[in-house]
């Protein structure tokens, strides 16, 4: 009975598909059809890309969205702000005139200078304010931790060890100390330190919200370093490895004191104006001279070379 | 792969540095243009013309030619120039010369170009690619071989056979 029964089901369905015509195919509601059906048409054998777009002006598209009220991807108008250090050195110290010079002439220059950091005010305001929040924290340990700290920096600078600076340098200072030296090779090393380094200045300062407290100690030390760049090429650019030199350096060191996971990290170095000037590499650099209107003569007498303007 | 930047890649080798009794490294300076509107075979031309030329020479020679891709292979030496003593520490700026320069062929647009009877072809829209790679140093002289020359050393070539199992 079932087969019967099923051959005239199928009979019905082929009538009913003919008697519909393309169009109703696929409206009839017991049999529905496909709603778009493909028109055969002469086979394409190249479709280039595209070729309308072109001529669609990229400046009419755009405002025809902002006319139909479309909104469109937004730019970023966010600016990345870093929490963890501060922009700059707040009131930096000002290194007395003559600080390496003078100090094996006089006694009472040495005594003057151990006694300046128990005279200002502020920095002993400074140094109870971080003890408050790190209690550990002591003058003495303090600038040999600050030497350390400088030395391992610097030899993770050499080996370009990115995570290990980050951690022992700022993110102030790290862009300053990495500009221009991702394709050259560093060759640093300190090889003894002159004079015992000394803590010479500390301020706190309060950064956006009163309590959020960066607290930053400037550290004197004299010692003794070689250093030498060498270029893409492992030609010598700048000093030399075996003639070293007497640096004296006030490092500053920072530490965001709220945050417990907080570390004392190199945030920058205070030069001096009387500073004495760096070596010069080992290149002739051309300097421009002045752009000369057609008919006029270069006045060499006159004329005076532009001074390159101050780093630090 | 088609974009890979092989070339601009290899400006970022360093070399270790150098012992004081090895003689000086030279630069190299490798710089590009990628899809450029010109035809790669015409850019040829120009790319062996200077092949082998101190880089004044080079943009002497290309500022007086008529062609499309001298104005820009002119760009292209001169931003190498720029870069070369910027950031590659060289010393002159007149003290390089072209070492290799040759031209590529870039990633072409295809468009249909109607012909009658309703036949078309697909047209290419050509680009190309510029390499050149800066040297420092003066150009090196070639030896230019006259034609006595190597008459003489096939004459020469004919003596020196030896004959086997001979006398």
């Amino acid at each position: 009975m079932a087969m019967p029964m099923r051959r005239t089901l199928v009979a019905l369905h082929r009538a009913t598909c003919r008697r519909l015509t393309n169009a109703e195919v696929s409206l009839d509601v017991r049999h529905p059809g496909p709603l778009f059906l493909p028109v055969r048409t002469k086979k394409r054998y190249f479709i280039p890309p595209a070729v309308g777009m072109k001529t669609k002006m990229e400046g009419f598209t755009e405002a025809k969205a902002r006319a139909a009220g479309i909104v469109g991807k937004q730019e970023n108008i966010e600016r990345p702000i870093n929490i963890s250090c501060t922009a700059g050195v707040f009131d930096p110290y000002v290194p007395p005139e003559g600080d390496a010079r003078l100090s094996t002439l006089s006694k009472e220059g040495l005594k003057q200078r151990a006694e300046q950091i128990r005279q200002s005010a502020t920095s002993q305001l400074a140094i109870r304010k971080i003890k408050e929040h790190d209690s550990l924290f002591k003058t003495r340990d303090f600038a040999e931790r600050a030497q350390e700290i400088f030395v391992e920096a610097h030899n993770a600078l050499t080996q370009f060890n990115k995570e290990k600076l980050h951690s022992l340098v700022t993110e102030r200072c790290y862009p300053e100390m990495t500009r221009g030296n991702r394709y050259k090779t560093i060759r640093w090393s300190f090889i003894e330190s002159l004079e015992p380094p000394r803590v010479v200045h500390a301020r706190c300062t309060d950064m956006v919200a009163k309590g959020n407290v960066y607290g930053q100690v400037t550290v004197r030390m004299h010692s003794r370093q070689t250093l030498a760049i060498y270029d893409r090429f492992g030609r010598l650019m700048l000093g030399s490895e075996e003639q070293p030199k007497d640096v004296l350096e006030y490092l500053v060191i920072e530490r965001h004191l709220v945050n417990p996971y907080g570390r004392w990290r190199l945030h920058g170095k205070i030069v001096p104006s009387w500073a004495p000037a760096k070596d010069p590499i080992i290149k002739t650099v051309m300097i421009l001279g002045p752009k000369l209107r057609p008919g006029e003569e270069f006045d060499a007498l006159n004329h005076e070379v532009p001074k390159p303007a101050a780093v630090q | 792969s088609l974009e890979s930047k092989a070339w601009e890649k290899k400006n970022l080798k360093v070399y270790p540095p150098q012992l004081p009794d090895e003689p000086r490294r030279p630069a190299e300076i490798h710089h590009s243009r990628r899809q450029i509107k010109y035809s790669k075979d015409k850019m040829w031309y120009l790319a062996k013309m200077i092949q082998g030329l101190s880089i004044d020479e080079a943009i002497a020679q290309l500022e007086f030619n008529d062609k499309k891709g001298a104005k820009i292979m002119k760009e292209v030496l001169l931003e190498a120039q720029e870069k070369a003593v910027k950031n590659h520490n060289v010393e002159y700026k007149s003290n390089l010369y072209v070492a290799e320069s040759y031209s590529g062929k870039g990633r072409y647009l295809k468009r249909i170009r109607y012909h009658g009877r309703g036949m078309f072809g697909i047209m290419d829209k050509v680009y190309c690619h510029y390499f050149v790679k800066l040297v420092e140093g003066s150009p090196p002289k070639t030896v230019e071989k006259t034609s006595f020359d190597q008459a003489k050393q096939y004459v020469q070539n004919l003596k020196s056979r030896t004959i086997i199992h001979s006398l």
